[in-house]
């Protein structure tokens, strides 16, 4: 939606716009707080893990297919993956309201850009709710 | 009926003088949108190493060009940048003295990111130059030795938990 005032207010100020009900803006900026506080820890330690400790020329399937043998590091790449894609997108939502104006190119790159965040997303789900130790572990 | 927006251009951005808070917000926006399209791309590789693992490794040998480690050390500035910078508005936003330091805590994130980023640009960018080896290159060698004489001693098998 195009960010635009509501309808002008007697003795000042303007009325909420129309359009988007309830509290969804506000409740998106706390989300954005909340998931970047979160993500402060799980992204950073996560980075410098990979990039750092292990070193991305050590990287191989077999490490990764190693670390995930741990319940922990799964349910530990569900919550990365789900609230850095969902902050990701939010910013990206509003990237998008702020530089694409007409409504109609506004909600075709909208979709554009949440089919593909939402399709990462699932694709990572999926990958990591299906991974079953057993029968990996002899590849 | 409604005013239209103002333009927000990135010329008119960069010619608006707002300093410290522009700048910081510039900034903010350019690395969370890299991270985010590097992270779809990063999701979905990643993926393949549950079904397709030779598919993953060999996404690898494209990943170990040396252009990469580039890109890979630009990845880490963006997420420092815009964790240090994300946390500096969070405490804004509840902290109003804060708030009226906002320009002192932008170059307080500045100030700490250049700081981390000496080393790390070291770490990531010399062994390609063979000035220094690579990151945990020491922790991969103990992981070869032990993954060639089998923990204990014992052979080699394949299910053999090896400490990551």
């Amino acid at each position: 939606m195009v960010t635009e005032r509501g309808p002008a207010r007697r003795g000042g100020g303007y009325d909420r716009p129309g359009g988007r009900s309830g509290n969804f803006e506000v409740n998106s900026w706390f989300f954005m707080r909340i998931s970047g506080l979160l993500l402060i820890f799980l992204a950073l330690y996560h980075v410098i893990w990979w990039n750092l400790v292990i070193g991305v020329e050590h990287l191989s399937a077999e490490l990764v297919i190693e670390r995930w043998h741990n319940p922990f590091f799964r349910l530990f790449n569900v919550a990365l993956l789900t609230f850095s894609l969902l902050h990701g997108l939010n910013g990206a939502r509003y990237s998008i309201e702020d530089y694409v104006r007409s409504p109609g190119r506004q909600m075709t790159v909208k979709t554009i850009v949440y089919t593909i965040v939402l399709g990462a997303w699932a694709v990572g789900l999926f990958a990591l709710f299906t991974f079953d130790p057993a029968t990996l572990a002899n590849r | 009926m409604a005013q239209a927006p103002r333009s927000t251009s990135l010329g008119s951005a960069l010619r608006y003088r707002g300093r410290e808070g522009m700048w910081t917000w510039i900034l903010h926006r350019f690395t969370g949108l890299g991270i985010l399209f590097f992270l779809v791309v990063h999701v979905v590789d990643t993926a393949l190493v549950i079904y397709w693992p030779d598919l993953y490794d060999q996404a690898l040998v494209l990943y170990r060009h040396p252009l990469f480690r580039f890109g890979e050390l630009a990845i880490v500035f963006s997420v420092l940048f815009h964790a240090l910078n994300g946390l500096r508005i969070i405490t804004q936003d509840f902290w109003p003295y804060a708030m009226q330091r906002q320009r002192q805590m932008a170059w307080g994130v500045a100030g700490i990111v250049v700081v981390a980023m000496l080393p790390i640009t070291w770490m990531m960018i010399a062994p390609l130059f063979g000035l220094a080896e690579e990151p945990g290159a020491e922790r991969h060698r103990a992981r070869m030795e032990a993954a060639e004489f089998g923990t204990n001693g014992a052979p080699v098998n394949p299910e053999t938990e090896v400490e990551l």
